[in-house]
């Protein structure tokens, strides 16, 4: 077991003991404080998830007081490493999406790429600018000892919660901004700036735009990253507009303003493929953009995420990236893969039936910690379930073992307690290929817990990398 | 700027507007009910009503007009389309997409209004309580009003002073025709009590009760007090400043010059007359008439701003 903090029992990893020390002179009283500080902070610049109930409360993420702490030498490494794995992951649509060198090398089989929904057609035989076809990869790490971490997964299409890295830290500021005259972190405010740069470094050849227009395409305020949506945009001072702002007419794509239409050269869409283009993908979708994929295909707009992109971060492709950083980078992988059984192949399912109570059992399409299976902390008939699943559906899973999350010190009922955490950092990928200093930390609250999703009761946290 | 921001912020401000012309009215109705009266109070919570656009909707819901019921209706309730708590939802719901459009400050303002009007609705009022409630509005109305004021001086800017002064003027207006005949002379009454307490009621309802007695020497009389809510351009609720500032703003915008000639030029007929026009004319004229057709014309500008520039 690995505690962030704490080296043994009685020792303070260097880079805490700061934090220690200011929490030893916290009362109970200024905790309770701080906490409701913040909550009516979240409340009021309104970083919360909707709901279809308008009069109802909204939901807001527990945020955690405590910071998560990177040295520079620990981020170096994971930056590396995630850099690395991004540039892979857009090699390798650049690839499939055109020559398909790593299917005639077998290193990966056809039938995973191409029969899966997440692979698009439509996109075969066509190259996005600068071959960048996910410029905002988030990627799920987690830790297990000092110098281990595992992917556990990628998330190639539109990865949400750096809003949350943003405005953790815009509070922790301005509750405690002592602790930033006296620990040396490195800011990550120039997220939104450095965002734009890559949009706009990724504009379409048809650009005529020094300044490319770029737009940020949100699904609407029902959508639960509304707020990110909202938040980025304004960052960036670019609009964020919905799919009937938008309009196409001959070979552009153009919103409607109050001086009349106005010509968009790069969409950040946070809508999934599926309604982008009710002619080219679901006829039945009411919102979307009917003709902006004949658009894209001809170079009048670029839109970021590629359509497709989501089939680089499928639970089952991601198996084979280790390989993908070999085979088109020729590095060996800095971050490890967490070892990962495919249900598809028979021997592999076999083994996982045998051994499910100590492993865990994924969807392959599920997200936010629904629909999995932790073997060691279920019981017998919930295993017994999983077990039906498995046999009559086994490409729909796989299957892992159950990782060791490290602890981070969090605050409980005003006191401290080690909680489960992982990391989001956000990769950008245009012109150059750059990672924030930080991440999103997510934390499951509830003791004993390795779920951190914040659907499943898990919070968030600040997290700190040192400057050197 | 999108069509669609526009429209919102347009809206924003004529919500975050109406809900503080219904505090008012609701104010006044319980002034009123302090007061002894000898046409009775339910008159006078049947003319708020009326003012305040909602005595069909409340019939629709009430048998009967009661004090407790009209504050309700006026205040919180959901099935009344301009109630406090309505005007600040829709604000809010409007501010939550083009928040990227004005500063942070007045995002915060209206949302921190709507936060603790959620809490307000979960607790029990009392009638007496409604001096406390209209002046926590007009509070946040102001808090609203002031962040703009940091506000880029751009079209954004603009839209929201074009929806702040239509909504205005057809506030204005309308209480003036609920009210028109309080004005009209009457010799039998003048200076009596009930004219001084109907006079009253009028300036409290436009919050020019101090004002007026600023701009106008000696005593009150029925012209004075509608050459005040009419013509007066010092008056920031007078038919006559609303048209200035709505002209004002619709001429500021940069974007398509033809579209805005095209409402500049519905509106300018009535921005001179009444510009130029002598209230006691007006009077002669009938002053319900003239309102009535004032409230036809903002109307319409209104329709003409809405097929402009938000389609």
């Amino acid at each position: 077991m690995f505690n962030e903090m704490y080296q043994s029992e009685s020792v303070i990893r260097n880079h805490y003991n700061n934090i220690n020390d200011w929490l030893d002179q916290m009362t109970s009283k200024v905790i309770l404080e701080k906490n409701a500080e913040a909550e009516t902070h979240f409340r009021n610049i309104g970083i919360t998830f909707s709901t279809n109930n308008e009069t109802a409360r909204e939901r807001i993420i527990p945020f955690d007081l405590i910071p998560r702490i990177f040295t520079y030498t620990e981020w170096l490494r994971l930056e590396r490493g995630v850099i690395q794995r991004a540039k892979a992951l857009n090699a390798f649509l650049a690839d499939i999406y055109n020559q398909g060198e790593i299917i005639k090398a077998n290193i990966i089989p056809k039938e995973i790429i191409y029969k899966k929904k997440s692979f698009e057609p439509s996109m075969f035989g066509f190259s996005p600018p600068r071959d960048i076809y996910s410029p905002i990869i988030g990627i799920d790490l987690v830790r297990t000892g000092p110098n281990d971490y595992f992917v556990l997964e990628d998330n190639c299409r539109t990865p949400s919660g750096v809003s949350y890295m943003l405005e953790n830290r815009e509070i922790m500021m301005r509750m405690f901004p002592d602790l930033f005259h006296n620990n040396r972190v490195t800011p990550i405010d120039d997220y939104p700036t450095r965002l734009l740069q890559t949009l706009m470094s990724l504009a379409p050849i048809k650009c005529e735009n020094p300044e490319p227009v770029c737009v940020l395409l949100t699904p609407g305020p029902l959508n639960s990253a509304y707020y990110e949506h909202s938040f980025l945009s304004d960052q960036m001072g670019i609009e964020m507009v919905e799919s009937t702002d938008l309009f196409v007419e001959g070979k552009y794509l153009y919103m409607k303003t109050v001086d009349g239409p106005k010509r968009v050269d790069v969409v950040y869409r946070r809508i999934d493929d599926d309604f982008l283009d009710p002619l080219c993908f679901n006829p039945q979708s009411v919102i979307g953009i009917p003709g902006i994929m004949d658009v894209y295909r001809t170079g009048g707009v670029n839109i970021c995420s590629a359509p497709g992109a989501g089939i680089a971060d499928d639970k089952a492709i991601y198996i084979y990236v280790p390989e993908m950083i070999k085979f088109y980078l020729g590095e060996q992988p800095i971050l490890d893969n967490v070892e990962t059984w495919n249900c598809e192949k028979e021997q592999e399912l076999k083994y996982v039936l045998d051994n499910i109570n100590e492993l865990v059992v994924k969807e392959v399409d599920g997200s936010g910690g629904y629909g999995m299976l932790i073997g060691p902390k279920s019981s017998k008939s919930s295993i017994d379930k999983f077990k039906t699943k498995l046999s009559t559906n086994p490409k729909g899973y796989i299957a892992q073992p159950l990782l060791d999350l490290s602890f981070s010190p969090t605050l409980i009922k005003n006191q401290v307690e080690g909680r489960r955490v992982d990391l989001r950092p956000f990769c950008l990928i245009g012109e150059q290929a750059q990672l924030s200093s930080g991440g999103l930390t997510r934390v499951a609250m509830n003791e004993g817990s390795f779920v951190v999703n914040s659907s499943q009761g898990g919070g968030v946290k600040d997290t700190w990398v040192l400057a050197e | 700027m999108l069509s669609r921001t526009a429209e919102y912020l347009y809206w924003i401000s004529r919500y975050m507007e109406r809900a503080e012309t219904t505090a008012r009215l609701l104010d006044v109705g319980y002034r009123m009910s302090l007061f002894p009266n000898p046409s009775g109070y339910n008159n006078e919570w049947e003319s708020v009503l009326s003012a305040a656009g909602a005595i069909e909707g409340y019939k629709n819901k009430y048998k009967t007009i009661e004090q407790k019921n009209v504050e309700d209706y006026l205040f919180f309730d959901e099935s009344n389309p301009s109630s406090v708590y309505n005007c600040i939802l829709n604000a809010r719901n409007n501010a939550l997409v083009v928040r990227t459009s004005f500063t942070p400050e007045s995002w915060l303002a209206i949302n921190k209004t709507y936060q603790e009007i959620l809490n307000l609705k979960q607790q029990q009022f009392s009638i007496s309580d409604i001096p406390d409630l209209t002046e926590w509005t007009i509070e946040q109305v102001n808090l609203f009003r002031g962040s703009l004021s940091s506000l880029l001086r751009n079209d954004g800017y603009n839209f929201l002073f074009l929806g702040l002064f239509i909504e205005r003027a057809d506030n204005s207006a309308r209480l003036l025709d609920v009210k028109y005949f309080v004005l009209l002379p009457k010799p039998q009454y003048v200076g009596g009590n009930i004219d001084n307490m109907q006079w009253s009621i009028l300036l409290r309802s436009l919050s020019s009760f101090r004002a007026f007695r600023w701009a106008y020497d000696g005593n009150i009389t029925a012209t004075k007090i509608a050459d005040f809510l009419v013509l007066n351009n010092n008056c920031p609720r007078s038919l006559s400043f609303c048209i200035q500032n709505i002209v004002k703003h619709l001429t500021n915008l940069t974007c398509s010059p033809e579209k805005v000639g095209r409402i500049y030029n519905n509106l300018k007929d009535l921005n001179t007359k009444i510009q130029e026009e002598k209230i006691e004319t007006i009077v002669e004229y009938g002053l319900h008439q003239f309102v009535t057709q004032f409230i036809r014309k903002i109307s319409s500008v209104d329709n003409e701003i809405h097929k402009e520039f938000f389609n």
